[in-house]
């Protein structure tokens, strides 16, 4: 009964606390690590599971930190797209931690191995501490707590590139930060509360007698999430700090970092502003434009890059394009895809990076023209490249097409069919930057073409089919899902 | 016009902090030296800190603890937002903390900390 009253306070500190006893493990008991990371981040997936189940039941939960009510005291508000993004960010730090126990070895030294977990577990407990909390400054020590954890898991690698990565990852990250920071104290001096929904309730009255701090605010906003989450202009540091990481690293950033933030940006556009002056500032026409550039120019540079990794870091640029695109045409169809390619892209973009890193355990190949003839050498890894590869262009049967399909029904919802144009145009782009790596996989051999099974532990397979098994399931069942988030987006828009 | 010059005049604090806090941005932005460009992100800081506290400032406020022998129209400054501060600065101490132990690293792998060196040296090879 205690547990299940306070189970988001407990999802939360769960693995906060675990992170800390990895500290302690460090030191003491090495090679226990790995396990306890996976028993943690277990005990996690459960309780979002629990947790997912109960908001399926219709039910909304509210937890109020310490028992004190909102507008005092500090709420946690778990509704259908929040309990989405925790099921999605234990159950893909679960398949992770999985592959780390024998990935971590072999690209980071030993002694940091340890703390590498630390990092690892505050990373997942900041991200979940983000998606359910519903108090702005609580967002904004978890965007930090983030910003720290993820830069730590680019730097564990101790290199020059990853190192200097990490830097400018930090700064750009502390400098959104702050302007986060700062739009949240023009919000409480506004409004007088720091609880969304109560923001919200009073910014609906008075944001008529002030239009230039409410248009500064809203500006704020997106230039602090928008430089966390990547968007167009300000993806600078994306590129260096995802390709420069352990694989496992670039699978967490790129598959569910930035997602966190986008999910927050949303939240506070359509929750705490609303539509009116989503729309009323030409906050959307801006995120709009931006996302287009972010799609065209994301695949440009993606097909640019000769290293594997380097080329899924752009094709990620380009993906969160979509996603802003899908929740900027703000209708119903745009918004519901938007979320749904939230979760495809993170399955895809997961078995891609992890994929990326068993080609490098296996033969230690980083370019892309050097993969000639593995789908021989490595069928299973490969044939699960390929499904991500080819869901990234949208072909039918896979989850890439159903998002892509939503967001074009959503912008013909919108009365702007010329984003068709776009998406059309960007999937033959992205055909062009991954059909050559599976063609030359599988149809440029060398002397002798022997089938052989993929060499690389169990351990670092079994995520790799998961991820790529929920990208084909995705694509053939996405009913569930879309009913499921269909109820936020109608809250959304009202 | 000139009600909004008087405005401005008379909430001076605000002013000064996004003063500060513009000065923080084109510090990082322009600056070459890392460790100036960690400066630019401490200065930014403070005048958000700063902002807060005149957010909850109220002329001729005292602290907020309460006594009985005070008339009732005491005026009592609001102290919430110097204690969002307090978390505040914890953030970004850790911040500028981690930020200087990559910079000492970068300077034992590079010898420099003028970043146009190093990204020149590291497109050398």
């Amino acid at each position: 009964m205690y547990l299940w009253e306070n189970m988001p306070f407990f999802l939360v500190i769960g693995s906060l606390i675990g992170a800390f006893g990895m500290a302690f493990f460090a030191r003491w008991k090495r090679e226990w690590c790995p396990y306890l990371t996976i028993l943690s981040v277990a005990f996690s997936f459960v309780l979002s599971c629990i947790l997912a189940y109960r908001v399926a039941g219709g039910e909304i939960v509210h937890y109020y930190a310490g028992g004190w009510r909102p507008p005092w005291g500090i709420e946690m508000m778990i509704d259908e797209l929040g309990s989405m993004m925790l099921v999605l960010l234990s159950g893909s730090f679960l398949l992770i931690a999985i592959y780390c126990v024998k990935a971590i070895p072999r690209e980071i030294p030993p002694s940091v191995s340890g703390w590498y977990y630390t990092c690892f577990l505050l990373t997942l407990s900041a991200m979940m501490g983000m998606v359910a909390t519903n108090d702005f400054f609580n967002i904004f020590v978890m965007v930090e707590v983030t910003g720290i954890g993820a830069c730590a898991l680019v730097a564990a690698k101790g290199e020059k590139l990853s190192t200097e990565a990490a830097l400018r990852y930090l700064i750009l990250s502390s400098t959104g930060a702050a302007f986060l920071l700062f739009a949240i104290a023009f919000a409480y001096q506004l409004t007088g509360n720091l609880n969304m929904t109560y923001v919200a309730a009073e910014l609906a009255k008075i944001k008529d007698q002030y239009p230039v701090i409410v248009w500064v605010m809203i500006s704020f906003f997106t230039i602090g999430l928008g430089l966390k989450a990547a968007l167009f202009p300000l993806h600078l540091w994306l590129p260096d700090a995802h390709s420069s990481a352990p694989s496992p690293s670039s699978a967490v950033l790129s598959g569910l970092v930035v997602k966190v933030y986008i999910v927050t940006i949303m939240r506070v556009y359509f929750m705490v502003f609303g539509f009116d002056i989503f729309t009323g500032t030409h906050m959307r026409t801006l995120i709009l434009i931006m996302a287009s550039m972010a799609i065209l120019f994301g695949s440009f540079f993606a097909f640019a890059q000769v290293n594997l990794k380097r080329r899924l870091a752009y094709s990620t640029v380009a993906q969160i394009g979509y996603i802003f695109l899908g929740f900027g045409l703000g209708t119903v169809w745009g918004i519901t895809a938007a979320m749904l390619h939230i979760i495809i892209h993170a399955f895809m973009k997961v078995c891609l990076f992890l994929s990326a890193g068993a080609i490098y355990y296996q033969t230690g190949k980083k370019k892309v023209t050097q993969l000639t003839g593995l789908g021989y050498q490595m069928p299973v890894t490969m044939v699960a490249f390929t499904i991500a590869s080819l869901s990234m262009i949208g072909i039918p049967l896979f989850g890439g097409f159903i998002s892509k399909y939503g967001i074009a029904l959503g912008s013909l919802e919108a009365g702007n069919p010329y984003f068709i144009a776009l998406i059309v145009l960007s999937g033959l782009l992205n055909a062009a930057y991954y059909l050559p790596i599976i063609w030359q996989a599988y149809f440029v051999s060398g002397p002798k073409i022997q089938l052989k099974m993929d060499a690389i532990p169990f351990s670092m397979l079994l995520p790799i089919i998961v991820t790529a098994a929920g990208v084909i399931y995705m694509g053939i069942f996405p009913g569930g899902a879309l009913t499921f988030l269909g109820k936020v987006v109608t809250r959304f828009l009202l | 016009m000139a009600i909004e010059f008087s405005k401005l005049i008379l909430n001076y604090p605000y002013f000064i902090s996004v003063i500060i806090f513009s000065l923080g941005c084109l510090c990082i932005l322009t600056q070459h030296n890392l460790l100036k460009k960690v400066m630019g992100i401490n200065i930014m800081q403070s005048g958000i800190f700063l902002f807060y506290i005149a957010v909850g400032n109220i002329k001729g406020g005292i602290a907020p603890i309460y006594d009985p022998s005070l008339p009732e129209a005491t005026l009592y400054i609001n102290p919430l937002t110097s204690t969002l501060i307090l978390t505040g600065i914890v953030v970004g101490f850790s911040v500028t903390a981690f930020a200087l132990a990559l910079i000492v690293k970068l300077y034992n792998f590079y010898g420099t900390i003028h970043a146009p060196d190093i990204i020149r040296m590291r497109s050398l090879g």
